[in-house]
């Protein structure tokens, strides 16, 4: 199933998230928006990555890869994203 | 201390952003000093964060027909329709007296630059974190860093006029109805230097207060320069392989 969110908190920049979640994985992903992450090519790794995640695991494999990448995070809180992937799961 | 100092004028989005990498290559490998750049854009250009979905946010139907072309830049951040402005980069190494590893001291640093050339202007700035400068709470300057190959690369804008109908004419909206309170939105959070000095600021005496900024806040000497032939050389490479490369601009 692919879900679609938008989602923006007060100290977080807009992230439209895109996921296909089937069988508790996350079979596609696609993260965008006006936040910011160094290295940005790092990011692309970390995205790409999380793809075959369980959704149970998605916020650890997230904060994982980011520190296997070296990527700093701005305006994008993994526990947000965590939590999209887990009420779009809930909803699946 | 001293930044070399380039006043490129108005060039078309691809371009410019080739040459800001371009000059991001050669200050990496020692070829150039520390560099201050001013630019225009000519067409006009939205460009977009290198996060953000092409379609998601830009008409590209209406930009065509409009004549205003779409880059994606290296930086992150939001959508920003290049018309009446005054675009500046800053491309330091990070080991430099100049730069702070901090991202958010990184900006404000920077931005000090900017402030201080508001102030010139006649102008009580602000720095408002992560990436925007405000005078009396609105909008007047966004802007994006990245760090790649041991430098820091800082862009962003000084809108010389707003035009909030033409803007929300080449960028996505949610809906027709939702249309009119964006424009509403950015009527009232952002402000051009017309609207704020109550006449017309040129590219040129922008470019002249914010150099002049730039050189106060930072403590340094501006020394004026034309970019280097290899640099525009690699300038129009950046452009041809990367900028103006629809695989590139439909990234995301």
């Amino acid at each position: 199933m692919t879900v679609e969110r938008v989602f923006k908190s007060p100290g977080t920049k807009l992230l439209r998230l895109t996921a296909d979640i089937d069988a508790g994985a996350v079979r596609g992903l696609s993260m965008r928006g006006d936040f910011f992450a160094h290295p940005e090519e790092g990011f692309d790794r970390v995205e790409a990555s999380l793809v075959g995640v369980t959704v149970a695991g998605f916020e650890s494999a997230f904060r994982a890869a980011l520190e296997r990448e070296g990527v700093s995070l701005y305006g994008l809180d993994p526990a947000d994203v965590a939590n999209l992937i887990e009420e779009a799961a809930r909803d699946a | 201390m001293t930044l070399r100092l380039l006043r490129t004028g108005v060039a078309r989005g691809a371009f410019n952003m080739g040459l800001d990498e371009a000059v991001l290559g050669s200050v990496s490998e020692g070829r150039q000093p520390p560099t201050l750049r001013f630019y225009g854009w000519n067409p006009p250009t939205v460009s977009l964060g290198y996060f953000q979905g092409l379609d998601d946010e830009v008409d590209r139907e209406a930009c065509r027909a409009a004549g205003v072309d779409v880059v994606r830049r290296i930086t992150g951040g939001g959508a920003v329709f290049h018309d009446d402005e005054l675009t500046y980069s800053v491309v330091i190494p990070e080991r430099h007296p100049l730069a702070r590893a901090d991202i958010m001291e990184s900006y404000r640093f920077l931005c000090s630059g900017l402030v201080d050339g508001f102030a010139r202007l006649g102008l009580r700035a602000a720095f408002a974190p992560l990436n925007d400068i405000l005078v009396d709470g609105r909008k007047v300057s966004g802007n994006a860093q990245t760090r790649r190959k041991g430098c820091i690369l800082q862009h962003g804008t000084v809108l010389l006029g707003v035009d909030p109908e033409r803007m929300f004419s080449l960028l996505k909206v949610p809906s027709e109805k939702l249309k009119g309170k964006l424009i509403q939105d950015i009527k009232d959070r952002v402000r051009g230097l017309d609207q704020l000095l109550g006449r017309r600021v040129g590219l040129d005496e922008a470019a002249d207060a914010f150099a002049d900024g730039f050189a106060a806040a930072l403590g340094v000497e501006l020394s004026l320069a034309e970019p280097a032939a290899d640099e525009l050389a690699e300038a129009e490479r950046h452009a041809e392989e990367r900028y103006a490369n629809e695989a590139w601009t439909a990234k995301r």
